[in-house]
């Protein structure tokens, strides 16, 4: 009788403690990252894009409706980076939990200031996000509000462990506090400065540490770079001494070399995801990471 | 899994019918690519409407597409002549090329949301909606009873085309019905469904009944048969191994041609064995 019952307790406390695991699905691998930072070993979460993969097209496969609808939560930008694939998924869903406006759904881009917001909204500026510039998790103080939004979501659907939640969010928030100092130290010889990139990824990263990263291999977002317009890049670039393009995995590495050949300059492979780069698994080691390439290609 | 695979499962076994029936006339033909180059035509379409800033869901563009598609057919019929020096194909190829990079061009001065435009051109079979097969099930219908009413004729101008000219025939003029409801038909699956899928409900059950059988009916329900197990059988593949849907189906049409071929090989060896003597 003693080991029927205990064996019962065993399953019981086994099913509630693989209930009350939070199953968390985020769009993208940054807001993935700092779901995991927040939630532990109290959630699973499930990523939907790759790290290298262009963030603008994602394929759906059938895991992704499946996660999505065993969804508590969804993590998205909520700023028109996933348009292109993520309202099909959604659509297919019909989950009630991770809709807009109810706390299983985060949208990440939610009370943050975006930049570059088209003043009218028009498509003939290239492929423009209407809501503004969708890129913004690069920049660390922006992470910390994405972080605390995600700790409040977390908290609302499993109240039980609100404090973890609550205190695995000051952890994080101590350590960025921390890592800005030094990120801030190692970038400021360069303040000022005007970098290259293939597209218009990084204004947040730039504002945050005092460059200017406003010159794009593009010629609009999304249009596959023009003759003429390189010449006029490569004019820019050899006029104002600059020394570094950035490029993410997805771009096409060879015209950023072309470039970079005519002018001196480096290629600098950054990416806007955790595990987009090699050892850079989490957050903070992915801002260390480009961090520390930037500083080595300005020197 | 149900909930996840079952509308790709109908759109698998009430669309292809359709293809497949098409696919046997195309091969005929020896046109094989005309499905891309019309698909290509309609989205140029969609990217002149991009320009004029229209609704891309709205009734003008699909009007806009419908004329590129309708173009296309005309240039297909009055290039495919009886006895020309340049084969249908040669048009076709350079409709698609000329079609892509005028996409392009456009796409560079007017530049949409690339992802937009993607996204209502190539559709994807995992995350088809009730309404989407509905739809694309009724214009089916439509062209197929079409098709049905005037096959006589149609089967004549594909099999049979010099009989077609001594019957007395206005050959352009069906090959025109014919790649017009061809474009109808192939601009809407890819919606549905991805250039890759369409292509392939096209030409491999046609190809596999052509394989196996001799008579036109034979062919066609071999291909029926070939398409509902290849399709069917793709998405449960994708659906264990959690892979991109469309291309699974795709690779598991080519496992499937190659059993096939080599049943038809096979047989064909026997029946020699049986013939000498």
């Amino acid at each position: 009788m003693k080991k029927i019952l205990l064996m019962l307790s065993t399953l019981i406390t086994c099913a509630f403690t693989a209930q009350a695991k939070l199953n968390v699905v985020a769009t993208l691998p940054d807001f993935g990252s700092l779901a995991r930072e927040i939630g532990g070993d109290k959630v699973n979460v499930t990523v939907l894009a790759k790290p290298t993969e262009d963030s603008h097209f994602v394929d759906a496969r059938p895991s992704f409706v499946v996660s999505l609808r065993n969804a508590d939560a969804l993590i998205d930008g909520g700023a028109e980076l996933e348009l292109g694939w993520l309202p099909p998924l959604l659509q297919n869903t019909r989950n009630p939990k991770i809709e807009i406006g109810k706390p299983g759904r985060v949208q990440a881009s939610q009370g943050i200031h975006l930049m570059n917001v088209p003043t009218n909204v028009t498509r003939a500026a290239g492929d423009v996000h209407a809501l503004g510039n969708p890129h913004f998790t690069v920049d660390p103080i922006i992470a910390k509000a994405i972080a605390q939004h995600i700790a409040q979501s977390f908290s609302a659907l499993d109240p039980v462990n609100a404090a973890f939640y609550e205190g695995n969010y000051k952890k994080f928030e101590a350590t960025i506090n921390a890592k800005l100092q030094e990120w801030g130290t190692a970038l400021l010889p360069f303040k000022g400065q005007h970098v290259v990139a293939y597209h218009d990824s990084w204004p947040y990263f730039a504002h945050r540490f005092g460059l200017n990263i406003d010159i794009f291999l593009e010629p609009k977002p999304g249009i596959p770079p023009s003759p003429s317009h390189l010449a006029e890049v490569i004019a820019q670039m050899r006029a104002q001494h600059i020394k570094a393009i950035i490029v993410e995995p997805f771009h096409d590495r060879r015209i950023a070399e072309k470039v970079a050949s005519a002018t001196g300059a480096k290629v600098v492979e950054f990416s806007q995801f955790p595990g987009g780069l090699p050892g850079t698994d989490s957050y903070v080691k992915l801002i260390d990471t480009l961090v520390s390439r930037l500083a080595a290609a300005l020197k | 899994m149900w909930e996840v695979m079952f509308w790709p499962i109908v759109a698998c076994i009430l669309l292809p019918w359709l293809l497949v029936y098409l696919g046997l006339h195309v091969v005929q033909r020896g046109i094989i690519f005309i499905d891309i180059a019309m698909a290509q035509m309609a989205s140029l379409g969609i990217c002149l409407a991009v320009l004029f800033h229209l609704d891309l869901q709205g009734w003008a563009t699909f009007g806009i597409a419908l004329g590129f598609t309708l173009i296309g057919a005309a240039i297909f019929s009055l290039t495919g002549k009886r006895s020309s020096q340049i084969p249908q194909e040669a048009v076709i190829g350079i409709s698609y090329v000329v079609a892509a990079a005028a996409a392009v061009l456009l796409l560079s001065r007017a530049a949409e949301g690339d992802e937009e435009i993607k996204n209502m051109l190539v559709g994807n079979i995992l995350l088809v909606t009730p309404h989407e097969v509905w739809k694309c099930f009724a214009l089916f219908v439509a062209v197929g009873v079409f098709h049905f009413l005037l096959r006589k004729n149609f089967l004549l101008v594909s099999f049979d085309r010099d009989g077609a000219y001594q019957k007395g025939l206005r050959v352009r003029w069906w090959d025109f019905f014919f790649y017009a409801a061809f474009g109808l038909v192939v601009t809407s699956f890819v919606r549905i469904a991805g250039v890759l899928l369409v292509f392939s409900y096209l030409i491999v059950p046609a190809v596999c009944g052509i394989n196996l059988a001799q008579r036109t009916t034979n062919r066609l329900l071999i291909g029926w048969f070939i398409a509902l197990v290849g399709g069917v059988a793709g998405l449960f593949l994708s659906y264990w191994w959690d892979l991109p849907s469309g291309a699974a189906i795709v690779c598991t049409f080519g496992a499937l041609l190659i059993l096939v071929s080599l049943l038809a090989f096979c047989r064909n060896r026997f029946q020699r064995l049986d013939d000498t003597p």
